[in-house]
């Protein structure tokens, strides 16, 4: 075996060269624009989850350590050079009994921890405001109830009767607030994320679940379904918006405001019959009449299989559409709200979608053919085990002309 | 010496490498060939551990073993393994043609079988000692055999058993033949164990002849099938049909399908004998107060009606169905629980149509023959 006494140095450079480049690529791997980071905290729920996933990566990281450290140690010293068999030996009772109480002990610590946190998390008394979310293929929809006082989330409507809010995609909350979503689901398991408020929990058909929010200041949380839910999971997103005390009220009094049609003889107003024609059938916009005087009222439970469709009533409210997976606004304007300071960050919201920051050729895109857009069993006559019913929303067919007088009509829908 | 394992681990990487290559250009697809890239590195890694490391290099050491090790001695006997594998192969086809079942009882046939043919091929080369062989080949497919087997026979007496009780003409007789049963068992249990001296033959004779018994009666009792049994109506079976009035009908509240839904319903309903007042999970009264009840569109709604009266009483709501095109409604106009116990509990799914701004009156649950009303709001 004497031919070959260079090879350990050769190969131990390798390894080196290999470890430093394993290196270069977990620092790479630590991305600055995350706003899924698990290690970020913004709110006293991941917060508590932090407090406990922190140290327990800590001890796991320790033990992994030394573990590989030994392994490696005994893998190059005792590598096979020809030597006589060392000598074995078998049964050594304080070193097993040290090695079973150990790792118990350390679990034992952790597990009191972790059930700990789980009952920390699973708190409800303490709520300062209700939200119910409703998941289905493939975004969510959330209602705000109405309090006994006539309040919502906390906050009396300055001008009007409250009456429930419908809004989808995105969920806006008072900062500083204990939150609590009820959430179910209309049709498969959803799973509701929002990695820097609160950990995960499941949205499952026929069963209420509830899940604390809580986030330090305004700002853009974003989120994502995180239970496997079809062809476009991945397309369903979530962004929870908190907004300070006054841009809560501000935002509660105008999603309350009446409805009103677009002027006589615009392009927006050609939207509106389009709309009615076109839409009403599966989406609602609330205050919109028919010649009687009579609301219209959508009935996705005969198109869709989950039975709904978003709400539209205040579409260009919200900055991102279709399960958040697309901006409603340009990348420029998109960067003013998402990078705007705590103090700037509720007018910037409140703006909601203008004409000049329309992101046009997504919005166009959609309603051109929405499967194409985002993954969807919308072709009706492969439908027949479910109804013929669409999962999604399905391609209308609309013309160009149609699809500019619909965008100028839910321009206006804020 | 490049090892027989770092062999195996390299020529695995070339060809892994070489599908991904294959795949590349035949598919097009990423996914495939980076799961076979992946699956090349890795392989290639352990490759490269295997070479270094060497351990469990037999003939590194000692040079002997060129003649005593394993792979030196006779090759395998011949063996019947084959032969079922063939028969699963067979099933597999035919099951491909026509049932899915057959398909995977063929697939657990051939798996079976080159387990035990592997196991076979590799103990009797795996010393040059027969008896050390045979204990080898015991010694690990025992543990496999002897639970799977006893499951098989297991499922055979429990299934034809049960063929039997539910072929019994009645109730009353499941329970004198299973008493029958159980007492022989007994008793020849008792016989056994006080008479130490019970022959071999006489006990395997008995056993035979029971299970042989067995499986006749539970063919017959298959073929003939089962007898009538009742099926207890749910709430929800009386709901669909709007049997709202006052007469009694009597639903199993136990029976329902919805186990998971009643553990975590939308809301639970209480009548106290003059309101009615809701709770739900989550429910925060210093939040939401004795506000109406809000629950979602167009989606089963679970809530459970517990009636804290001193008499029977049942929950109505009416639904506002939505109207065909003749005018007529198109699901139920009412929904309603059976009559519910003092103390009793009954469980209802509603569906809404329309949200209450689209309807005359909006939502409402009541119990018929008292004032308790309480709101719903569907948004
Ligand atoms: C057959 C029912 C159906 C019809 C008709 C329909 N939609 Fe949709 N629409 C849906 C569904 C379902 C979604 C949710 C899809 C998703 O996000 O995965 C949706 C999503 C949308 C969204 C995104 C909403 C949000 O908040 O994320 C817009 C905008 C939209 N539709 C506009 C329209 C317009 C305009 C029309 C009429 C031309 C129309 N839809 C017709 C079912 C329908
Ligand atoms: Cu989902």
């Amino acid at each position: 075996m004497s031919e070959r006494p260079s090879t350990p140095r050769r190969l131990a450079h390798a390894a080196r060269l290999a470890l430093l480049g394993a290196g270069a690529l977990a620092i790479s791997a630590c991305a600055q624009d995350a706003p899924q980071d698990t290690w970020a905290p913004e709110g006293e729920n991941a917060q508590t989850i932090h407090n406990l996933q922190w140290p327990i990566f800590l001890v796991a990281g320790i033990v992994g350590v030394i573990v590989m450290a030994v392994v490696l140690y005994a893998v190059i010293k005792f590598k096979d050079r020809g030597q006589p068999i060392p000598e074995q030996s078998h049964g050594n009772p304080i070193i097993e009994y040290t090695f079973i109480a150990l790792p118990a002990a350390i679990l034992a610590v952790i597990a009191g921890f972790t059930v700990n946190t789980i009952f920390d998390l699973a708190e409800t008394q303490d709520t300062e405001c209700v939200i119910n979310v409703t998941g289905q293929q493939w975004w969510w929809e959330y209602d705000y109830p109405v309090a006994a006082d006539g309040s919502i989330c906390g906050y009396t409507p300055s001008n009007a009767a409250a009456v429930p809010l419908i809004t989808s995609g995105q969920v806006i909350i008072p900062t500083d607030t204990k939150v609590l979503i009820r959430g179910t689901s209309r049709d498969v398991i959803h799973s509701f994320w929002i990695p820097k408020l609160n950990g995960k929990r499941d949205m499952v058909p026929g069963r209420v679940h509830t899940w604390r929010f809580h986030a330090d200041g305004p700002g853009i949380y974003a989120g994502q379904c995180t239970e496997f839910c079809g062809l476009s999971h991945a397309n369903m997103r979530m962004e929870m918006i908190a907004l300070d005390p006054d841009d809560f009220q501000a935002w509660l009094d105008n999603q309350l405001e009446p409805y009103q049609s677009p002027e006589a003889g615009t392009l927006a107003a050609a939207g509106e019959v389009t709309y009615v024609s076109q839409c009403a059938r599966c989406h609602q916009v609330d205050g919109l009449v028919d010649g009687n005087g009579d609301p219209i009222v959508s009935a996705p439970d005969q198109w869709v299989y989950s039975g709904a469709a978003p709400n539209l009533t205040n579409f260009m409210t919200r900055n991102t559409f279709a399960g958040a997976s697309w901006d409603l606004l340009t990348p420029a304007c998109r960067d003013e709200v998402w990078n705007a300071s705590p103090e700037d960050f509720g007018a910037a919201y409140l703006k909601g979608v203008t004409p000049e920051c329309l992101n046009e050729i997504d919005l166009k895109e959609w309603l051109r053919d929405a499967p194409a857009k985002k993954p969807m069993y919308a072709d009706a006559t492969a439908l027949l085990e479910t109804d013929g019913k669409v999962r999604g929303m399905p391609n209308l067919g609309l013309s160009e002309d149609q699809i500019n007088e619909l965008v100028a009509y839910l321009l206006e829908r804020k | 010496m490049i090892t027989t394992g770092s062999k195996l681990l390299v020529g695995s990487a070339v060809a892994a490498g070489l599908l991904a290559l294959i795949y590349g250009v035949a598919n097009g697809g990423a996914l495939g060939t980076i799961g076979l890239i992946s699956a090349a590195a890795g392989l290639a890694l352990l490759a490269g551990i295997s070479t270094y490391g060497r351990d469990a290099n037999v003939s590194a050491m000692d040079t002997d073993a060129f003649e005593s090790s394993a792979a030196a001695q006779a090759s395998a006997t011949p063996s019947l393994w084959p032969l079922l594998i063939a028969v699963g192969a067979t099933a597999m086809a035919l099951g491909l043609a026509s049932l899915p079942a057959l398909f995977i009882l063929g697939a657990i046939i051939v798996t079976a079988g080159a387990l035990e043919w592997l196991v076979q091929g590799w103990s009797e080369r795996a010393s040059a000692e027969r008896g050390y062989n045979s204990h080898a080949r015991n010694f690990l497919i025992d543990p496999l055999e002897i639970p799977i087997a006893a499951a098989i026979v297991f499922g055979i007496v429990a299934y034809s058993f049960s063929r039997v009780m539910l072929g019994l003409p009645s109730k009353s007789s499941t329970v004198i033949g299973f008493s029958i049963v159980s007492a022989l068992v007994l008793a020849i249990g008792a016989v056994v164990g006080v008479k130490r001296g019970a022959s071999k033959t006489a006990l395997t004779g008995t056993f035979g002849l029971a299970t042989v018994a067995l499986i006749a009666g539970g063919t017959v009792a298959g073929v003939n099938g089962e007898r009538e049994i009742e099926v207890h109506k749910t709430t929800a079976y009386y709901a669909a049909r709007g049997e709202c009035g006052a007469e009694e009908v009597s639903a199993d509240e136990k029976a329902s399908q919805t186990v998971a839904g009643k553990s975590n319903v939308a809301a639970e309903v209480i009548f106290d004998g003059t309101t009615l007042t809701w709770t739900a999970p989550g429910f925060v009264p210093t939040v939401e107060g004795a506000a109406p009840l809000t629950l979602p569109r167009s989606n089963p709604n679970n809530v459970m009606f517990r009636n804290e009266s001193g008499g029977e009483a049942r929950l109505v709501i009416g639904m506002n169905p939505r109207l065909d095109d003749n005018g007529q409604p198109v699901g139920p106009e009412q929904i309603c629980t059976a009559l519910a116990k003092e103390g009793g509990v009954q469980f209802l799914t509603l569906i809404f149509d329309l949200p209450s701004f689209a309807t005359d009156e909006g939502y409402e649950f009541a119990v018929p023959g008292t004032d308790a009303t309480l709101e719903v709001v569907v948004p």
